[in-house]
C-alpha cells in the first residue's frame, strides 16, 4: 500500500472560523494502480494533492485523520524528512506545463538541477537525462537539452515534465489535470505515456481530473468528490457504468457522448462555496439532486456499500439509475436553405518580420456556406486556423485572398460593408474573464450595443437587460453585479447575452465552453439549443471538443493546418470519417463506454 | 460593498491627502493666514530666530530673513507658487502624455513607432539640462516654468501609460466593443480609459511632487518667478549665503518642500495600492 488516507480532514481558518475543506476522506492506493479523483472545480480535488505535499495554502491545515505514504505518516512528519520524499519518492505532473518550467533556463539546466536534487552524481546525469527523455519518446534528446521551454510545444513540455517526474523512479506520482491545457490528440498521447511509464516502473498514480469519462478509461479506482466529501468510491468501470451516487450519474449524463447523440442532463446551479457547506447537516448534494427527499437534508448519508468494493454516500443509491437525460436532442432540422454566409477561397497569410521574410498561411483556401438557422461546427487542433477564420469573418482581420458574403452583401472592406457586418454578425469570445470589461456592471455590459447610437436611456437599458438576463437564465439581481462577482459559467452567459442584444443573424462562438466544468458546459449547451428554437440565428461553433460539436451542430468542418480537410453532416462525419485526420481526432476522444478499447490510448 | 470607497480607507491615502490639502489650503488662504506681508521688510529685526528659540519674537513665529521679512509668511505665500506649478504642470504633462500614449497603444503600428521614437529621443536629454535650456530659450517667469516641466515630463506619462494601454487593448472586451459598432473614440473613452485611469491618477500625484522639486530647483537658480514673489527655492537660495548666521532660514523651506513632496508621494503610493486592478481585482470577487 503506497498511499492511504483515513478520515482525512483539511480545514481552513477563515476569520477565526474553522471550515472543513475536505471531510472524512478515506482511500487507498496500491503500487502500480491508478486512483482517479473526480469532481467539479471547487470540490477539493487539488487539495488532496496539496495535502500530500503539505503545500496547503496559508491558514489551511490537516485537522483530523491520517495520511500515510509507504507506512510513514505524512501529516506529522518533520519538514526535512518530507523534503527528502518529495521529488524523489513522490513526484508531480502539473496542470500547466509551460508555467511549470522556468522560461529562462534550458531544459538541460533544469533537468540537471532536478537530478542533482534527487542525488544523481554529476558524472552520470547526462546519460540519465538522455535515457529519461528517450523513455518519453522525445526525439533528438541531445538538442532538446539546449532548448528553452518556449521553443517547445505544450505537449513536448508535458513530456519533459513526465520525464522529470519519473526520473527518480518514484513510488507515487500525482498528476493534477495533466492534459487539461492540451489538445485532444495530445491528451491521448500523454495519457498513453503516463500509463506506459507507470507500467514500466510499477508506480502508483493519483490522477486528478474533472473528466469522468477520461478517468474511467485510465484509472483502476475512482473517488468522486463533492464539496470536499466522498460521494462515491469504487472500481473505475463499476463507478462509471453503475454509478451509485446521483452526482456521478449526473456528471456522466452531462457529458455529450461521441458515439450516440442524446440529450444532456444539466445539473442546476453550482456547488456553493466552503462556508455554505460548513453548516449543512444533511447531504451536501441534496439541493441539486433530482432524487432528493426531505430526509436527505436532515441526516448526513452513510457511506454505504452499493456493490463489491463500491461505496456511495446516498440513501437512495438504488434509484440512481432512474435519473435519465432528456430525450430531446437539439436537432429538429431547423436549418433553411437560404445561405446567410458564403465563404469562398478565403486565405489569410501572415508574414513574419525580419530579414528573411517568410509567410505562414493561417487560413488557406477555405470555402463553405452557412445557411439560415444552421449550426456549423469547426473542429481542429490549436493552430489549425479556426480562430483566424472566425476573426476574418467578423472583420477583425482582413483576408489576403478570397471573398466573404454576409446576408447577400459582399464584404469589400468599405465602410458600408463593415456596418452591414456589424449589424448581422456577432462574436462570443472564448474567455469571458477577458471579454467582459471588469469595470462595467452586468446590466451595462449586456446592453452595450444600445450605447452605439447613444439614444437609449438608462431605464430602457435596464429593462432590456432584465429581458436578456431572464432569457439566458440569470437572476435579475445579477444586473447590478460586476463580472468578478459571477462564476465562470455565469460570466459566459453574460458574454452570450451581450452578443444576442445586437440581434445578430450569425453568431460566431470561439471555444465558448472549453475550460468549464461538465455540468456548466451542459447548461450552456442546452441554453444555446433553447435560444436557437426561440431566436432563429445561425452559428459557427468553434471547438476542439468533438463531442460538444457533435451534440450541438448540424454540420461540421474539420480544419487542419489552415485547410478544411473534411466537411459534411455532423452525424455522417463522425460515424464514417473519410479523412485520415478526422479519424485521428476521433480516436483521441475517450469512448463513451469504458469497457471499450480507447484506440487513442493503445495506438 | 460599503459607501466609503476603498481608496478612502487607506492610511497612506489619508495621510497624503491630509498633507496635500493642508498645503493647498495654506496657498489658497495665504492673505488670511499669513501674519505679515511676505515682502514687508523690517531692517531692524533681521535674522530673528523662531519664536521658541532664545531671542525670538512672537510676532515672527518662524523668525525673519536677512531683510527682516517674515519667514512664516514667505513660506505660506511660497506654497501658492508650489501648488500652482504642481497642479498646472502635472495636468499639462498628463494631457499630452496620456493622449499620445492612448494613440500609440491603441492604434499601434506606425503611430506607435513614431511616438515611441519621439519619446526615446526626448528622454535621452538629461531632464535638468533640458529644462534649463528651455528656460533660457523661453525666458524666466511662472508660465515658462510650467511649460518647461510639461515639455520635459510628458514622456514619463507616455511611456508608462502606453504599456498599460497595450495590455488593456489586448483584452477581448476591446475588439468586442468594436464588433458591437463602437467608434474608436468611444472604445477608447468607454473601454480603455476607465482601465488606465487609476494609473493616470497615481502618476499625476507623483508628478505633482516632482513638479514641486523642479520648480524649487529653477527658482533656486533664479529662473523662476521674479524676486518680488516668494518661492521656496528662492528662499533656500537667499538663506544659503547666511547659513552660519541663520540656519533656520535654510531649514524651513527645505522642510516645507520635503513635507509637500512626501505628501504627494505617499498619496500616489496609496492610490496605486488601492486603485490598481491587478492588486484589487482578485479580492473583489
Amino acid at each position: 500500500m503506497i498511499l492511504q488516507a483515513r478520515n482525512l480532514t483539511v480545514s481552513a481558518n477563515l476569520d477565526g472560523e474553522r471550515v472543513p475543506v475536505l471531510r472524512d476522506l478515506s482511500f487507498t492506493l496500491d503500487a502500480g494502480k491508478v486512483l482517479g479523483l473526480v469532481g467539479e472545480s471547487g470540490a477539493g480535488k487539488s487539495m488532496v494533492g496539496r495535502a500530500i505535499a503539505q503545500l496547503l495554502p496559508p491558514r489551511f491545515g490537516v485537522s483530523d485523520g491520517t495520511l500515510e505514504f509507504d507506512g510513514k505518516d505524512l501529516v506529522r512528519m518533520r519538514a526535512e524528512a518530507r523534503r527528502v520524499l518529495l521529488g524523489r519518492e513522490i513526484a508531480f505532473i502539473p496542470q500547466e506545463p509551460l508555467s511549470a518550467l522556468n522560461p529562462v533556463l534550458t531544459i538541460g539546466a533544469q533537468f540537471d538541477e532536478h537530478l542533482a536534487h534527487i542525488g544523481v552524481p554529476a558524472r552520470t546525469r547526462r546519460e540519465r537525462m538522455l535515457d529519461a527523455l528517450d523513455a518519453v519518446h522525445l526525439q533528438g534528446a541531445d538538442q532538446l537539452l539546449t532548448r528553452y521551454p518556449h521553443q517547445l510545444s505544450g505537449g513536448m513540455c508535458q513530456r519533459v515534465l513526465i520525464a522529470f517526474a519519473f526520473a527518480s523512479h518514484p513510488k507515487l506520482v500525482i498528476a493534477d489535470e495533466p492534459t487539461t491545457a492540451l489538445d485532444a490528440t495530445i491528451q491521448a498521447r500523454i495519457m498513453r505515456l503516463i500509463a506506459e511509464m507507470q507500467e514500466r516502473e510499477n508506480t502508483a498514480i493519483l490522477f486528478i481530473s474533472h473528466d469522468l469519462r477520461l478517468a474511467a478509461q485510465v484509472c483502476d479506482d475512482i473517488l468522486v468528490l463533492y464539496a470536499g466529501r466522498s460521494a462515491e468510491y469504487g472500481p473505475a468501470r463499476e463507478v462509471f457504468s453503475r454509478p451509485g451516487h446521483p452526482y456521478t450519474r449526473c456528471l456522466q449524463l452531462a457529458n455529450p457522448g461521441i458515439h450516440k447523440r442524446r440529450g444532456l442532463y444539466a445539473l442546476p446551479d453550482r456547488m456553493p462555496g466552503l462556508r455554505a457547506y460548513a453548516g449543512i447537516r444533511g447531504c451536501p448534494f441534496a439541493p441539486r439532486c433530482p432524487l432528493a427527499i426531505v430526509q436527505c437534508t436532515l441526516v448526513p448519508p452513510p457511506f454505504g456499500e452499493v456493490g463489491a468494493d463500491h461505496l456511495a454516500a446516498c440513501i437512495r443509491a438504488e434509484r440512481t439509475a432512474e435519473i435519465s437525460a432528456p430525450t430531446s436532442s437539439p436537432h429538429e432540422d431547423h436549418a433553411k436553405d437560404t445561405p446567410i454566409l458564403e465563404v469562398s477561397a478565403l486565405t489569410k497569410r501572415f508574414s513574419t518580420g525580419g530579414f528573411r521574410r517568410s509567410e505562414v498561411r493561417a487560413v488557406s483556401n477555405v470555402s463553405f456556406i452557412l445557411r439560415e438557422n444552421e449550426f456549423v461546427g469547426i473542429v481542429g487542433e490549436s493552430g489549425s486556423g479556426k480562430s483566424t477564420l472566425a476573426r476574418l469573418i467578423v472583420g477583425l482581420e482582413t483576408s489576403s485572398e478570397g471573398s466573404l458574403t454576409i446576408a447577400g452583401r459582399n464584404m469589400d472592406g468599405s465602410r458600408e460593408a463593415d456596418g452591414h457586418c456589424r449589424r448581422h454578425v456577432q462574436m462570443v469570445f472564448q474567455d469571458p474573464q477577458s471579454a467582459l470589461n471588469p469595470r462595467r456592471r452586468v446590466a451595462s455590459i449586456v446592453t452595450q450595443p444600445l450605447e452605439v447610437n447613444g439614444d437609449a436611456t438608462w431605464e430602457e437599458r435596464l429593462a432590456r437587460a432584465g429581458l436578456l438576463l431572464s432569457e439566458i437564465g440569470l437572476p435579475p439581481e445579477a444586473a447590478a453585479r460586476f463580472p468578478a462577482q459571477l462564476s465562470g459559467g455565469q460570466r459566459q452567459r453574460v458574454n452570450i447575452a451581450r452578443a444576442l442584444c445586437a440581434v445578430p443573424r450569425i453568431l460566431i462562438a470561439d471555444e465558448i465552453v472549453s475550460g468549464l466544468d461538465m455540468s456548466v458546459q451542459a447548461q450552456l449547451l442546452n441554453l444555446l439549443a433553447a435560444l436557437r428554437r426561440e431566436r432563429h440565428f445561425s452559428m459557427l461553433f468553434i471547438s476542439h471538443d468533438l463531442s460538444v460539436v457533435r451534440y450541438l451542430c448540424d454540420r461540421v468542418l474539420v480544419m487542419y493546418r489552415g485547410e478544411v480537410v473534411e466537411s459534411g453532416a455532423a452525424e455522417q462525419v463522425f460515424a464514417a470519417p473519410a479523412h485520415e485526420y478526422t479519424r485521428t481526432l476521433l480516436a483521441a476522444v475517450p469512448p463513451d463506454d469504458p469497457n471499450e478499447m480507447w484506440s487513442g490510448l493503445r495506438a | 460593498m460599503s459607501a466609503v470607497p476603498a481608496w478612502l480607507r487607506s492610511v497612506r491615502v489619508l495621510t497624503g491627502l491630509a498633507i496635500v490639502l493642508t498645503v493647498a489650503l495654506l496657498a489658497l488662504l495665504a492673505p488670511l493666514i499669513a501674519p505679515h506681508d511676505p515682502n514687508e521688510q523690517n531692517l531692524l529685526t533681521t535674522f530673528l530666530p523662531p519664536a521658541w528659540a532664545q531671542g525670538g519674537d512672537i510676532a515672527y513665529p518662524l523668525g525673519t530673513d536677512s531683510l527682516g521679512r517674515c519667514t512664516l509668511s514667505r513660506l505660506i505665500y511660497g506654497a501658492r507658487i508650489a501648488m500652482t506649478v504642481a497642479i498646472v504642470a502635472s495636468f499639462g504633462a498628463m494631457i499630452i502624455g496620456a493622449v499620445l500614449a492612448h494613440v500609440a497603444g491603441y492604434f499601434g503600428g506606425a503611430a506607435d513607432w513614431l511616438i515611441g521614437r519621439m519619446v526615446d529621443v526626448w528622454m535621452s536629454f538629461p531632464p535638468v539640462i533640458l529644462s534649463l535650456i528651455l528656460m533660457v530659450g523661453l525666458g524666466t517667469g511662472l508660465r515658462n516654468v510650467i511649460l518647461a516641466i510639461v515639455l520635459v515630463d510628458w514622456t514619463r506619462f507616455c511611456r508608462v501609460l502606453r504599456s498599460e494601454v497595450l495590455v488593456v487593448t489586448r483584452r477581448d472586451y476591446v475588439p468586442a466593443a468594436r464588433l458591437l459598432g463602437f467608434s474608436h473614440w468611444r472604445t477608447i473613452t468607454r473601454e480603455i480609459l476607465p482601465a488606465t485611469l487609476p494609473l493616470l491618477i497615481t502618476l499625476i500625484s507623483l508628478e505633482m511632487g516632482i513638479a514641486v522639486i523642479v520648480e524649487a530647483i529653477l527658482s533656486f537658480v533664479g529662473m523662476s518667478v521674479g524676486a518680488t514673489t516668494p518661492a521656496w527655492g528662492q528662499m533656500i537660495a537667499d538663506a544659503r549665503q547666511y547659513i552660519y548666521d541663520s540656519p533656520w532660514n535654510l531649514l524651513f523651506p527645505i522642510l516645507m518642500i520635503f513635507v509637500t513632496v512626501l505628501g504627494f508621494n505617499v498619496l500616489g503610493d496609496g492610490l496605486r495600492l488601492t486603485l490598481d486592478v491587478r492588486l484589487t481585482e482578485t479580492q473583489r470577487a
